[in-house]
């Protein structure tokens, strides 16, 4: 009866959500499933974490703008994550403080079944969405590996962050970057071999798990660069479209609109090159232009990016494309005008290779 | 204020926690600040303040929590009367984000007039409103002022409460004044706490409905802002505990006290000595040790059956009638359909509804149904209320008029509070966590709009509002009103009282329990997303003041604060080009409307000519497809109240 009306609370949480779908995006759409994850939580941890599923709800009414909503349904997503997370710990013999007792505890979920299916639910939110875009064979893969890491490492807080993180940054294409997983799991059963102990690391752990699953809308970029969660987000500029493609070696003069502070550039198969590499440069003033302050436009994309070499611009001027894991960024990046400049000349590098281009994207 | 606020939510927990507990508190608070300035560096359009309010008061949930299941608390009423000292400093100067409202300028003019001129005759204060520290200058005598032979205005509210914030205003001006009210809120949280020990309440319970009841609503608005219900609260709770514990010299001042404050808790005391006037003739009150001497006791209630007379002679002194603005004609019974209306508005209406509004004394009303499990206190409060809510019920003003939600009940709010507190462990887990997290969102709101306290009479609620403006769909309709009698009011008293006797019950098992919590709140998303969903579908009734409906020109009629809104009929008034636009369900309507001058309006794209008529006047109109629908005013000016779907279309098809 109990697990009947486990799963009676999320079919109903589901169907709720499903009622309450607003909006068009993929993670909108994915809603009903939020709801599911909320429940294996819930039922992991705190029934009273079921909460999350009403928030979620009135989140998707009440926030018409993308963005704040996207990261409002992340926030409600890290805090029953992070606390479904921490609880392990306090669940295995021995574990938490003597003689403790904690009021309202779910006790329906088996100790060792708890972690591992924490550690599902926080990579299927991370990585299943969008839906179309999985590869479920080795998405599966993914899965087991992730279960057998929790396992190996004693299925404590830090056993679950170490296998959703290891499943957040494995790109999982090509088929052979899953050798990554593969090694984090060897490396585990080996430690633990050697008498490593479990390590629980409560906070530490519950943090770093709770970070990208409050930007799990955009989990893609989370997995391939994070750092740019941590800059500020600014209003989007108005930008004056330039769209123009310089093979190496070629140049372009332009005028400058008044006001504009930047230009923005980007780069056309380049993505193999290195940080520090030249792209062009910018005259007056003999500036130039290397990766770094901008990269291939499409490096970022699951498919490209293991064979990528380029760092995140500096002033990233790409923007937010796709969702879930899909999401990716483009390589512009913002290069400061020369002061009082009415007119510039670019001139792609001669050294880039015979098929790239520095791609001029506009002023901002 | 910032810095005052990260302060205090640093400093909160050393209050009460100690040890592992305080540590692990530490650490999520810091895990909080973290994840607050990631949200804040990837939030680009939030408003600032509301953000930071949301933040303050998710902080101080956790900390809530903490205080409830932590293993490491030093908890007594002191420690949690110092705890809501910090929490109202703090709410006081969001509350002054606006200028004050309702009673309040009216209380504050008095205070000034006694300060500064040493009576209570405000006909100078109306002259010179710049002076007063309301920031009100827009003030006029309230309808029925009393009036004194020589051009006196004084002011229709009692004078205990400007005297007693007196030395406060003296010291810190309307700060202080706010202050007196503030420590009136933190001595009744120490009462309350004390009462609830009295009364062999457990100190988990204790300590989990302390921060429901002290930082919930209705008591944090009223604590924070100047009206005389939570110093009337803390005298009631005073006055309880002296009867509980037979002290006369305890109950009887307190009940001077709460009678002097407003003329209506007369009806309190009643309830009050009545109940002690019972406990007497039943010879000795049950349970104690030793049987009180009957004489004495009798001698004590006839005492305090005599106080009752004060505040009657007060007025009469200061004003030249007894009742003041009020009539004895007040007391004589009223039709029983108005006690109906009365006490299911207060239970759920969407605007003054306990349900909606302070949704945590749904679990003192789930008390009731276990009467005779609760605290003698609780039972002693409850009866002594009784006389008073049975008086309120038929009033018009029932909902509390223009002041916070409501207002008219906060003085029994420790009583229902004690009542949950007796209840604790017998509570589904689902319906605390669903209560607080509403709790939660109405205090964010409160602090954030301390402005949106206020709501016209209009039938319509904040988030009602907000919604259908949000969205243009009418999510008013969902929402409760016995203002504006609606289809869900009757629906959300059978809901509502059904929650209450049954929905609120813990399973006896713990495991059991922990399903239960799961699939009730389950439950409730999909109500939530039952409405969400119902709500894209046109209404088979619009009001035409409502928030979902788009104005292009005309005026609301009657105008937003005119007193006594709820008694017109009416909605907007249209002019020649002015229109209205909303949803609708295609079928045959009836358009309600008056207009002195004639008018021709066209509707769904039907020309419509209203003849002048003083009354209000029902048109047939046939709105050919559901969707958006315009009211357009071609000629003349016509005031229109609503329109209704004629019911049976559907069937007879």
């Amino acid at each position: 009866v109990e697990r009947f009306r486990w799963i009676l609370a999320a079919a109903i949480a589901a169907l709720a959500c499903q009622l309450a779908v607003q909006q068009a995006t993929p993670i909108d759409r994915a809603l009903p499933f939020l709801a599911l994850v909320v429940t294996v939580l819930a039922w992991a941890s705190y029934p009273s974490a079921m909460i999350a599923v009403p928030l979620l709800i009135v989140a998707e009414l009440a926030l018409p703008d993308e963005s704040t909503r996207l990261l409002v349904l992340g926030a409600i997503m890290a805090a029953v994550g992070a606390q479904a997370s921490s609880l392990p710990v306090l669940r295995l013999p021995g574990g938490g403080p003597a003689g403790s007792q904690r009021t309202g505890r779910l006790e329906a979920c088996a100790p060792s079944a708890c972690a591992p299916l924490v550690a599902i639910a926080a990579i299927l939110l991370l990585r299943w969405i969008p839906i179309e875009n999985v590869r479920i064979g080795r998405e599966l893969f993914l899965l087991a590996i992730a279960v057998a890491i929790v396992f190996a490492l004693g299925r404590t807080p830090f056993a679950i962050t170490v296998a959703v993180v290891t499943a957040l940054i494995t790109p999982a294409v090509p088929l052979r970057t899953l050798a990554l997983p593969l090694l984090v799991l060897v490396v585990a059963i080996a430690a633990r071999t050697f008498g490593m102990p479990a390590l629980r690391l409560v906070w530490p752990s519950t943090i770093v798990l709770a970070v990208p699953i409050l930007f799990f809308a955009w989990s893609g970029i989370v997995a391939r660069a994070f750092p740019y969660f941590l800059r500020e987000a600014t209003p989007p500029q108005e930008r004056l479209v330039v769209a123009q493609a310089l093979a190496p070696g070629k140049s372009v003069t332009l005028g400058v609109p008044r006001g504009a502070r930047s230009l923005v550039i980007s780069g056309a198969n380049i993505a193999r090159l290195r940080r520090g590499a030249p792209l062009g440069s910018l005259e007056p003033g003999g500036i130039t232009m290397r990766i770094g302050d901008a990269a291939d436009w499409g490096y970022m994309r699951q498919e490209q990016f293991y064979a990528a070499r380029n760092p995140l611009p500096g002033d990233p001027a790409g923007m937010i494309r796709g969702y879930g894991y899909a999401a990716w960024l483009d390589g512009a990046g913002r290069v400061a005008l020369p002061a009082g400049a009415r007119r510039i000349r670019v001139i792609a590098d001669g050294s880039l290779p015979p098929d790239a281009a520095l791609q001029v994207e506009g002023f901002e | 204020v910032i810095i005052a606020t990260i302060v205090a939510l640093l400093a909160l927990p050393l209050i009460v926690l100690r040890g592992r507990t305080l540590v692990r508190y530490y650490a999520v608070d810091a895990a909080t600040w973290l994840f607050a300035w990631l949200l804040w560096r990837r939030l680009v359009d939030v408003d600032p303040y509301l953000a930071f309010v949301a933040l303050a008061v998710v902080k101080l949930a956790t900390f809530s929590l903490f205080l409830a299941s932590g293993e490491n608390v030093r908890w007594s009423a002191n420690r949690a009367a110092l705890v809501a000292a910090v929490v109202y400093s703090l709410t006081i100067p969001a509350m002054l984000r606006t200028p004050i409202d309702g009673d309040e300028p009216f209380y504050l003019l008095v205070t000034e007039s006694i300060v500064h001129d040493f009576d209570l005759d405000l006909a100078n204060q109306y002259a010179h409103l710049e002076r007063s520290q309301g920031g009100r200058t827009d003030l006029v005598p309230q309808l029925g002022d009393p009036t004194g032979p020589h051009g006196e205005r004084y002011s229709r509210h009692e004078p205990f409460l400007p005297l007693m914030m007196v030395p406060g205003y003296a010291l810190g001006g309307i700060y202080g004044a706010l202050a007196t009210i503030a420590l009136f809120g933190v001595l009744l949280v120490r009462s309350t706490i004390r009462w609830m020990e009295d009364e062999g309440i457990a100190g988990a319970a204790a300590r989990a409905v302390f921060p429901l009841f002290a930082f919930g609503p209705p008591v944090l608005f009223y604590a924070t802002r100047i009206w005389p219900e939570v110093p009337a609260a803390f005298f009631f709770v005073e006055a309880l505990r002296g009867m509980r514990e037979e002290r006369v010299k305890r109950w009887l001042p307190v009940l001077l006290g709460l009678v002097l404050l407003k003329l209506r808790f007369v009806l309190v005391a009643v309830g009050l000595v009545a109940s002690g006037v019972w406990r007497v003739t039943r010879g000795s009150w049950r349970g104690r040790r030793h049987p009180v001497n009957a004489q004495r006791a009798t001698r004590n209630i006839v005492l305090g059956a005599a106080i009752l007379i004060v505040p009657l002679a007060i007025m009469w002194f200061v004003t030249g009638s007894a009742t003041s603005v009020h009539a004895w004609g007040e007391i004589l019974p009223a039709p029983l359909h108005r006690y109906v209306t009365g006490l299911s508005g207060l239970l759920v209406d969407g605007m003054s509804g306990i349900a909606f509004q302070a949704p945590f004394y749904l679990l003192g009303l789930f008390a009731i149904t276990r009467w005779r499990e609760t605290p003698r206190g609780f039972r002693l409060g409850m009866l002594a209320g009784s006389l008073y809510v049975l008086y309120l019920l038929p009033r018009s003003e029932w909902f509390g008029g223009w002041a916070p939600p409501l207002r008219y009940l906060v003085f029994l709010m420790p009583v229902l509070a004690l009542g949950a507190a007796s209840m604790w462990d017998r509570i589904s887990r689902g319906a605390i966590a669903i209560v607080s997290a509403w709790t939660i969102a109405l205090v964010i709101h409160g602090l954030a709009f301390p402005w949106r306290l206020f709501h016209i009479a209009n039938g319509e609620n904040a988030v009602g509002e907000w919604l259908s403006t949000l969205t243009l769909l009418d999510f008013s309709r969902f929402f409760p009103s016995f203002i504006r009698m609606n289809g869900a009011a009757w629906v959300g008293v059978v809901a509502v009282a059904l929650i209450v006797a049954f929905g609120l019950q813990r399973p006896r098992r713990m495991e059991r329990g922990s399903s239960v919590a799961a699939l009730q709140v389950s439950v409730l998303a999909l109500a939530l997303g039952a409405g969400i969903d119902f709500a894209k579908r046109p209404p088979s009734h619009v009001e035409f003041e409502d928030a979902h409906v788009v104005n292009k020109g005309g005026q609301l009629y009657p105008e937003v604060y005119t007193i006594m809104r709820v008694a017109y009929e009416g909605g907007r008034v249209l002019e020649a080009g002015d229109s209205l636009s909303f949803l609708a369900r295609e079928g045959t309507w009836t358009l309600r409307a008056i207009t002195g001058l004639g008018a021709t309006v066209e509707v769904a794209g039907q020309s419509l000519h209203i003849a002048p008529d003083p009354r209000y006047q029902t048109f047939t109109v046939r709105i050919p497809k559901s969707g958006r629908v315009t009211l357009r005013c071609v000629s003349g000016a016509v005031n229109v109240d609503r329109l209704d779907r004629v019911e049976g279309q559907d069937r007879t098809r």
